[in-house]
């Protein structure tokens, strides 16, 4: 072994810089070699920053800049000014893009209108058209607002937004309905009173006409006569005063509510909805229940007032009268369709001030049932576990990977009527919709934001550090909506995510050698990648100079794809590797570098992935259970074709497995069946339950190939061809632990099978 | 090369100078090891002998603590458990009917550097080796002895052995045996300088290994009396216990045994015990119906002997042999053949 390469191992296995040339990752101007064409973001078109636009519907409350000035461009498609017009629009969402990057730690709000308004008279100077352009486009726009850019305010900014432009709907649905109700109930008083002795009397005929047109009529018209006749014509049937005081107190209520604002300022105070604690947003709940039940009634009452539909105790026999059921209004809870026409609870945290207490808060306010949105944003991804904040020294860490917003999204999905999205602030606007359904959604909501604004990640923007989050797999985005459907595939959506079928996304990668020539490789892009963006774990790699590139220097992809980094062959024995993963970075100057990960990053890298299998296979893609059936279908199809080749003349496909998206990454083989059999789908085949396996050699000296030990010496079903459905029976009887299950028989001619099936019986 | 610094520690404890690259790796490569690393022959107990769970517990202990074959040893007395040294393919040493403890003694004073594990039967440790046992608990040297407890003599054909319940038929009692059992685990505590003290059940793995793990940690003398099957000669004995979760009372606590859900999901029976608190461990420990299982006692103030009385001298093959050597002038030998012992 060259003695580089023996350094790198060392590294690899150690975590110490040993050996020449072995440098850790300190230097803060390397990046992940994907984001060597992402060095400056401003020369880019893409999604922010971001508009939160206060005019139009709640479809575009958050608008993109770039996507902004796209429309303007193609509304403009027979303009003979359109490419000059698009040109300066480009140029103008650059400026924009400069003026943004100097606000990012600030947090400061800045007006849409200004920022254009600002960056057209700059570059107005040099070109006098401009500000022509920069008239037009915004004349196409329909859109106004904050604009901001990806920083650690943005989440819940943005999460903000979107509640009150849906409150800003709601009220406005609620005072359509309100201001129809009320118009409607005044008019049925004032129609009692008009029918009335005093509302007939020629004092009030009179000031009625003249009120009216403005002229005087009372000396040509003889009013007292009026009186009379109109009087005596009155209806017999007058308004009860029961209910004639229940549409007043209805009216009271109506006018008077405290929930939604009115289109015109008043001087009624209106609640507040939104919080920092659920505790706080709970308890206001509680104390406006009984306003909220008493207002709910109201507007109920009063549809069937205006309809003529309300009966009154001893209206009818056999009917209910509406009486009794308004006296019991709410008295058993509210219908969350009924609450969901009042304004719902915003509760805006950051995990990192998530203790014990906040975490109970927030589990039962979700629990609760009630139209209450909950963010919490996480700031710091890789923080070490709590646990080993100070004690440990760097390579013993244990990333917590946001441990725990994700402790909350486990819970929040766990409760199975909260609806979910998680999401890292890059991707945000992409989930601009699955968050509007979220905030119209009648129940508790539950929102995970990255902001991607660690502070530790040097000068690299929030938004690459956001989006490396998605990238990596680091923080996936999730939407899981309880009202999608019944199943998991149809509620747990993870499709938004970049390469969602894949372990990592795989992106092509060209660079140009020292003599000019062109390579290109394939790069995936890991946790490890996002790792080394983080000052805090340069100690984790190691930067090989290119004249140290040695054989042994694998993708961290392959590492995690084989076992080559885990096992060797070293003098005939298991143990050393033969192979270290690396991963690519560019330096400052965008030269290629590469640099090895040891051991400890790699583990975690490996965590992250099986983190996003789990959800992979929640989400319906690469489902093993659906892989499974599917194959077991393909084998009686098989097994059918064979045994009766009559069957071939029709064939028949065999049904598929109810999985969304049945996708096979890798060759699946009979062990593997058999394995993932024991550990989670029996149905009709044998299986034991291995980690209660007492080594105790009963089954395996009935049949050695049919029952075998594992890794562990803990015994599970070989291959279930190789024994009889009497030896499953037999070894389940003698097995002094009865773990060994013997399912059905595969054969049903086997001898004496009926016996067997009732000894099987009292097993399965 | 450049040296790099790696706590290693040697045998006694103390920090090895730091190694360099090369010896990093070597070590790093010589550490891992596969369950095949340990294992040894083919077991001739019965099948269905808690044996063999024992032994499967043990070797994947060894495995995950990579322990190097040549610094371990397992040291049996005389009975079907002790067999057991045969079938692991590290140092053993098959000794005589209840003198495992003291051969086991003598191997820590000689070569502390060696892990050191004892493997008895119930006849083994508390009827013949009973004074070993006692004096051993009391001396708390640094090893791992585990009770074989079937509660009978299964290698000589079913005799009554210590442990036997009252009542019991077996070869030497016909008519049932006449004494009330010996309780291993209430002598243990009885005795001085006791420092730990377990009880497991051969047919819960999981908690089996978890048990042997912890008493592996254990500075001192660490007994674990291992329940377990005897499927030849009293095949129905411990059914009950084992097709009953609720007869089974696990003892869990931080600084105890560890139980997880799928344990807790199964036996529900569950009980929190502090193994510091000794008098609680007498309690428990007198009972055995639901049995007991896990750390009902554990003292890591405790010194062990071999601290105490620790020679400080290198053990260098110049110093024994000059040992051997002044003990050998003690002898004079005449010509007539005759030894006499020098008065000097």
């Amino acid at each position: 072994m060259e003695v580089k390469a023996q350094d790198q191992i060392a590294f690899y296995l150690t975590g110490h810089h040993n050996g020449s040339g072995l440098l850790p990752l300190t230097n803060r101007s390397y990046r992940p070699a994907l984001f060597a064409r992402h060095a400056d973001l401003t020369a880019l078109r893409y999604d922010f920053p971001l508009i939160l636009n206060v005019e139009g519907p709640p479809e575009r409350a958050v608008l993109s800049l770039s996507g902004l000035v796209d429309e303007a461009v193609d509304a403009l498609q027979n303009d003979a000014d359109r490419d000059r017009i698009a040109q300066h629009g480009y140029q103008l969402e650059r400026e924009l893009r400069r003026g943004l990057s100097g606000h990012h730690t600030t947090g400061t709000v800045l007006d849409f209108a200004t920022m254009w308004n600002k960056a057209a008279a700059k570059l107005g100077k040099e070109d006098a058209t401009i500000a022509d352009s920069a008239k037009r486009l915004w004349m196409l726009f329909k859109a106004n607002g904050e604009l901001v850019d990806v920083d650690f305010a943005l989440p819940s900014r943005v999460v903000r937004h979107v509640w009150n432009v849906v409150q800003a709907d709601k009220a406005r649905i609620f005072h359509e309905r309100a201001d129809r109700l009320v118009l409607k109930l005044h008019s049925i008083l004032d129609a009692e009173a008009a029918g009335s002795n005093a509302g007939r009397s020629p004092e009030k005929l009179r000031s009625g006409l003249a009120g009216q047109s403005g002229t005087s009529f009372s000396t040509t018209f003889n009013f007292d006569a009026m009186s009379r006749i109109l009087v005596g014509a009155k209806p017999s049937q007058n308004l009860s005063e029961t209910r004639r005081r229940r549409i007043q107190s209805v009216l009271d209520t109506i006018e008077r509510q405290h929930f939604h604002a009115p289109a015109s300022k008043t001087d009624t105070p209106l609640h507040s909805f939104a919080f920092y604690r659920c505790a706080s947003a709970l308890q206001a709940y509680k104390e406006r229940r009984n306003e909220a039940i008493e207002l709910l009634k109201a507007m109920a009452i009063a549809e069937l007032e205006v309809s003529g539909e309300y009966r009154e105790a001893g209206s009818g026999k056999g009917v209910a009268d509406h009486d009794a059921i308004f006296a019991d209004f709410g008295v058993g809870g509210i219908d969350a369709s009924m609450l969901a026409t009042l304004p719902d609870y915003l509760v805006c945290q950051n995990s990192s001030e998530l203790g014990a207490e906040e975490t109970l808060e927030i589990v039962e306010a979700l629990s609760t049932g009630l139209p209450v949105r909950v963010l919490v944003q996480t700031d710091d991804l890789l923080e070490p576990s709590g646990i080993s904040r100070a004690s440990l020294a760097a390579p013993e860490r244990h990333l917590a990977l946001a441990s725990r917003s994700r402790h909350m999204l486990d819970t929040a999905i766990g409760l199975t009527d909260v609806f979910v999205l998680q999401s890292s602030a890059a991707q945000l606007f992409r989930l601009q919709n699955a968050m509007l359904r979220g905030m119209s959604y009648a129940g508790p909501c539950f929102f995970s934001v990255f902001s991607g604004s660690t502070g530790h990640n040097g000068d690299v923007p929030a938004y690459l550090v956001a989006a490396a989050a998605t990238e990596s797999r680091a923080f996936p985005s999730i939407v899981f909506d309880p009202s999608a459907g019944s199943d998991w595939a149809t509620r747990l959506v993870v499709d938004s995510n970049p390469s969602p079928h894949d372990p990592w996304p795989v992106y092509p990668f060209e660079y140009e050698s020292g003599t000019l020539e062109m390579h290109s490789e394939d790069l995936a892009f890991t946790l490890a990648d996002f790792m080394a963006m983080d000052e805090r774990y340069g100690e984790q790699f190691a930067i090989v100079p290119q004249s140290g590139w040695s054989d042994v220097m694998t993708t961290i992809s392959d590492s995690l794809s084989n076992s080559k980094t885990s096992k060797g062959q070293v003098n005939g024995r298991t143990g050393l590797p033969n192979a270290v993963p690396c991963i690519s970075l560019v330096d400052g100057e965008g030269r290629l570098q590469r640099a090895i990960v040891n051991r400890r990053a790699l583990e975690e890298t490996r965590r992250s992935q099986s983190m996003w299998r789990s959800l992979q296979e929640l989400g319906g893609i690469n489902n093993s259970h659906a892989r499974i059936a599917e194959l077991r279908a393909d084998e009686r199809f098989a097994s059918q074709i064979t045994s009766n080749p009559a069957t071939t003349a029709t064939p028949v496909q065999p049904a598929k497995a109810q999985a969304a998206i049945p996708v096979l990454s890798e060759p699946v083989t009979a062990s593997d069946i058999a394995v993932s059999i024991t550990a989670e789908s029996h149905g009709d085949d044998p299986y034991i339950e291995t980690p209660r396996c007492t080594t105790c050699n009963e089954c395996t000296q009935v049949n050695d190939k049919l029952f075998v030990y594992n890794a562990e010496r803990q015994a599970s079903i070989g291959d279930v061809t190789a024994g009889t459905f009497r030896q499953l029976v037999e070894a389940a009887e003698g097995c002094q632990v009865s773990i060994i299950h013997p399912g059905k028989p595969r054969n049903l001619k086997e001898p004496g099978i009926e016996d067997l099936m009732k000894r099987a019986a009292q097993f399965n | 090369m450049n040296n790099i610094s790696l706590n290693v520690l040697n045998g006694n404890g103390a920090a090895t100078e730091p190694l360099n690259v090369n010896d990093c790796l070597l070590q790093l490569y010589e550490e891992h090891y596969e369950l095949e690393d340990y294992q040894k022959g083919v077991p001739r107990w019965c099948t269905g002998c808690g044996d063999n769970a024992i032994l499967t517990a043990v070797q994947r202990l060894c495995r995950d603590e990579a322990l190097p074959p040549e610094k371990t040893v397992f040291v049996s007395g005389i009975g079907c458990s002790s067999r057991l040294p045969h079938y692991m393919n590290t140092y053993g040493f098959h000794s005589l009917h209840g003198r495992a403890l003291p051969v086991a003694e003598g191997i820590r004073l000689a070569r502390p550097d060696l892990k050191v594990f004892v493997n008895m039967g119930d006849g083994d440790c508390c009827s013949i080796g009973a004074a070993h046992w006692i004096h051993a608990i009391r001396y708390n040297m640094n090893m791992t002895a585990m009770l074989h407890d079937n509660n009978i003599y299964g290698l000589t054909k079913k005799q009554a052995s210590p442990t036997s319940p009252i009542g019991l038929k077996t070869n030497t009692t016909p008519r049932g045996s006449y004494l009330d059992a010996l309780n291993p685990l209430t002598v243990t505590l009885g005795v001085s300088n006791v420092s730990f003290v377990a009880q497991v059940v051969d047919w819960i793995p999981k908690l089996l290994y978890q048990t042997i793990q912890a008493a592996y940690h254990h500075k001192g003398f660490a007994f674990i009396r291992v329940i377990q099957r005897c499927p030849e000669w009293l095949p129905t004995h411990m059914e009950a216990y084992m097709q009953d979760p609720t007869r089974v009372l696990l003892l869990h606590h931080e600084n105890g045994l560890h139980v997880d859900d799928e344990l807790a999901k199964r036996y529900t029976k569950m009980q929190e015990h502090d193994p510091s608190d000794i008098n609680r461990a007498r309690e428990i420990a007198s009972g055995s119906d639901p049995i007991p299982v896990g750390i009902l006692y554990r003292n890591d103030e405790v010194p062990c002997y071999e601290d105490v009385r620790f020679d400080s001298r290198l053990r260098t093959t110049s110093l024994v042999k000059n040992g051997l050597e002044a003990e050998f002038d003690k002898f004079t030998i005449w010509p007539d053949g005759h030894a006499h012992v020098s008065r000097n």
